[in-house]
């Protein structure tokens, strides 16, 4: 770590000599506060508040008029502090912090208080208690700024080196934009091959392209850089560290020997490429695993690029007469109607691609097939991606059947004697008719599940979604970034994608890592425990409280000559928590930007009187 | 008994990743709760010893609602040792005569909008019939825990020399 940033920091901890100037700004943010709150008779009391040398009110404080008031401020009223009542700090903290760092003040001077959800929005019908409690919140956040020490973010060396766990064509495809920039990038691979599901042959939509030529592209694209690493048949066992400093252990054949062995490695970020896994019906699930004639989409793919050309299509030898298919199976799934998984979760959400999926293999059964009649059980057709209407148009045309039936009353699935199957559904494009049919083959449309990675998602602590797939910070704004700073999210192992969406999401991957990785250091926020030496004694109850593995340790230091045991934190690795805070007796630890003695000036700021009542 | 027209003080220790923004649901959603109810943003609050609570009571606040993330938590172990924590707390103040309805902890999650109504109203409600607090023994109290980890801490120095010695 950077030692000589920590004693900077350390250094500017001291209280300035004089009294804090503070400048409390109140907004009235259009009336959404001022229309409750006095925001007049908020800014007059405040003026009384000890260390407040200047409060002020305006229209909409996040406005360019509204933080140069700051600004200027800043400069004009030598203000030293500076606190801005608004709306949640969700929203404006950062805008405000930015606002006093311009007025070359440092920008954790700055306090936030929240006076629209917590105030004014919440507390309507009361207005004299809005503004009162108004006061008492700002006065709290004037206690705490006038404690605040000036902080500065935390720089470490970067690891520029990229880890991308799966080798399917995410995977591929970002290691090949990451190392087309120039950087140096391992891939992982679980498995004996590159190219996960995209390995096995299909035709693909929209294009037609066979899946082999689309693969042996991505591998030529990602090897010629000369700057990927790949490891086949290895798996990561253990990760931990954070952003610029990953440190991982790889289970796989290293080394000239080729046998099975463990080694650490560090990266700056991480790309994860984990895919997806095909839903697997439950055992008797629409007949699954029971009849011979009942498979995947994902088995069809492989029977269909397996099959003789023919008149009718041919199965495992046997003549496919006629062929359904039942699309959302294990997707959609519907409380009540349908069996939870062994993890006791439905699967609710669309899997999106299974429908284009099932319209191109009916397409080309039928283009093959001709004496091969198909029948399509549906609850919509989520034909979504720009040239897949077309497929569903072209079905038609092509003479597949279409049944539309609804997610709780999916279709009826029995044995014949003759080994053909009975279906009987309840059919919404004939008005609700009961109708049946009978199939030589009956193929389930299966929707994608998370692939495996649950060794890091636990260690990283990694969030997933209701649907259990790895959730990205903002569906929109922030899409292929994930809670943990430096790990990013390519393809499927986020949602449901088809290829096209899933080498956007790689090549999007592969910037953001970009944008981490080449920086020489990295900036964390500074929020993290920081130990005072004069009152710490190196007692170690602090360390036996951390639940971190290397941000607390005791050292040995020399003071006035004598040698002594002290609490050291490693910045890189403390996240903040406070755990230690709390246990320790001379409360010689602290979180940074949240002290203990700041959380008490806070108390004794909102319980002050400020106005005899 | 609470005197007439007796209004108590809440402060609501809410987490910056759960409680917190289910604060600002609430009144994004413009539902209404007592204006004597403020609440501060804490990474977790497992960063507070026992004493800051009952120097809390010394100095005026009638009642606390530790509003954290529960196994949402975003830090290892914390919840546990908070939860720990906040029983050891209640144990002394029932020991040292301060009444336990006067903390409550709960997980209140970012859209808990009801749940973050029901506990301030049931605080406020609990806090509206145990009248003001009694801010001299909460003192007496805070002084004893700084005490007796002022003492464990002499403890372990004792220790600690005796093992270098």
């Amino acid at each position: 770590m950077d030692r000589m940033n920590q004693s900077e920091t350390e250094r500017c901890g001291n209280q300035p000599a004089s009294e804090p100037r503070v400048g409390v700004y109140i907004c009235r943010c259009g009336g959404n506060i001022s229309d409750v709150v006095d925001t007049d008779h908020v800014a007059e009391v405040c003026k009384l508040i000890p260390g407040v040398t200047t409060a002020k009110v305006h229209t909409f404080m996040c406005s360019d008029p509204g933080q140069q008031t700051i600004i200027d401020d800043i400069r004009q009223e030598k203000l030293d502090r500076v606190v801005v009542a608004s709306c949640s700090p969700f929203l404006h903290e950062l805008t405000f912090r930015g606002a006093v760092m311009r007025g070359k003040l440092n920008a954790y001077l700055y306090e936030h208080v929240n006076i629209r959800e917590q105030c004014s929005w919440a507390h309507k019908h009361d207005p004299r208690g809005a503004t009162a409690k108004a006061i008492a919140l700002i006065s709290a956040a004037v206690g705490k700024v006038r404690h605040s020490r000036p902080l500065e973010k935390i720089r470490l060396a970067n690891n520029q080196r990229a880890l991308i766990v799966g080798g399917g064509p995410a995977g591929m495809k970002a290691a090949a934009d990451l190392a087309a920039c120039g950087l140096s990038v391992l891939l992982v691979e679980r498995s004996n091959r590159l190219g996960g599901k995209l390995a096995s042959p299909q035709r693909m939509f929209p294009t037609g392209a066979a899946s082999g030529e689309i693969l042996s592209k991505l591998e030529s694209d990602m090897r010629s850089t000369g700057r990927v690493e790949v490891l086949l048949s290895s798996e990561i066992t253990r990760v931990g560290g954070f952003v610029g400093n990953f440190d991982v252990t790889i289970h796989g054949p290293l080394g000239p020997s080729g046998s099975m062995t463990d080694t650490n490695v560090s990266f700056g970020a991480i790309i994860m490429a984990t895919g997806f896994q095909p839903y697997v019906p439950h055992d008797g699930e629409f007949l699954f695993g029971r009849h011979p004639a009942v498979m995947t989409t994902v088995a069809l793919q492989e029977a269909l690029a397996a099959a003789p050309e023919g008149k009718m299509l041919k199965v495992n030898g046997h003549e496919i007469r006629r062929v359904a298919f039942i699309h959302c199976v294990g997707s959609r799934q519907v409380e009540g109607v349908h069996q939870p998984g062994t993890d006791g979760r439905l699967n609710k959400h669309c899997s999106r691609v299974c429908c284009t999926t099932v319209l191109n293999q009916a397409l080309q059964i039928r283009s093959r097939f001709a004496d091969t009649r198909v029948y399509d059980l549906y609850q919509d057709i989520r034909a979504y991606g720009r040239g897949h209407e077309q497929y569903y148009t072209d079905a038609s045309r092509a003479g597949v059947v279409f049944f539309r039936y609804h997610g709780d009353e999916p279709p009826a699935v029995t044995a014949e004697k003759d080994a053909s199957l009975h279906i009987r559904v309840k059919d919404y494009l004939s008005w609700g008719e009961t109708l049946e049919i009978e199939v030589d083959l009956l193929v389930l449309a299966v929707g994608m599940t998370p692939g495996p990675c649950e060794q890091i998602v636990d260690q990283l602590k990694l969030p997933r979604g209701e649907d259990g797939f790895l959730q990205e910070i903002h569906p929109k704004l922030r899409p292929v970034e994930i809670s943990v700073n430096g790990v990013l999210l390519a393809g499927t192992a986020q949602a449901p994608m088809n290829l096209q969406e899933t080498l956007a999401a790689a090549g999007a991957a592969a910037v953001k890592a970009r944008s981490m990785l080449v920086k020489q250091h990295v900036e964390l926020n500074p929020y993290v425990a920081q130990v005072d030496a004069n009152l710490c004694e190196g007692l170690g109850q602090c360390v036996a409280e951390c639940q971190y593995d290397g941000a607390l340790k005791l050292i040995e230091t020399s003071r006035n000559g004598r040698t002594v045991k002290m609490a050291e934190v490693n910045p890189g690795l403390c996240v903040g928590c406070g755990a230690c805070v709390a246990v320790c007796p001379n409360r010689a630890i602290n979180v940074n930007g949240w002290r203990l003695d700041q959380y008490d000036e806070m108390v004794d700021g909102l319980v002050r009187e400020l106005v005899p009542a | 008994m609470a005197p007439e027209g007796f209004t108590p003080k809440i402060l609501v220790l809410a987490t910056e990743a759960c409680a917190y923004p289910g604060a600002d649901a609430v009144g994004k959603a413009h539902l209404e709760y007592g204006a004597n109810v403020y609440v501060f943003r804490v990474p977790s609050p497992v960063l507070f010893p026992e004493d800051f609570y009952l120097r809390a009571y010394a100095h005026g606040v009638d009642g606390i609602l530790i509003a954290a993330c529960g196994s949402d938590c975003p830090y290892r172990g914390a919840y546990d040792r908070l939860a720990a924590r906040i029983d050891r707390l209640t144990g002394r103040m029932k020991a040292g005569g301060l009444e336990i309805g006067r903390i409550r902890l709960t997980a209140i999650c970012t859209v808990c909008i009801a749940a973050y109504l029901k506990e301030v109203r049931q605080l406020d409600e609990a806090l509206r019939k145990l009248g003001p607090v009694n801010r001299q023994l909460a003192a007496e109290l805070q002084q004893r825990v700084r005490q007796e980890m002022r003492d464990t801490a002499a403890q372990q120095r004792g220790l600690l020399v005796g093992m270098t010695a």
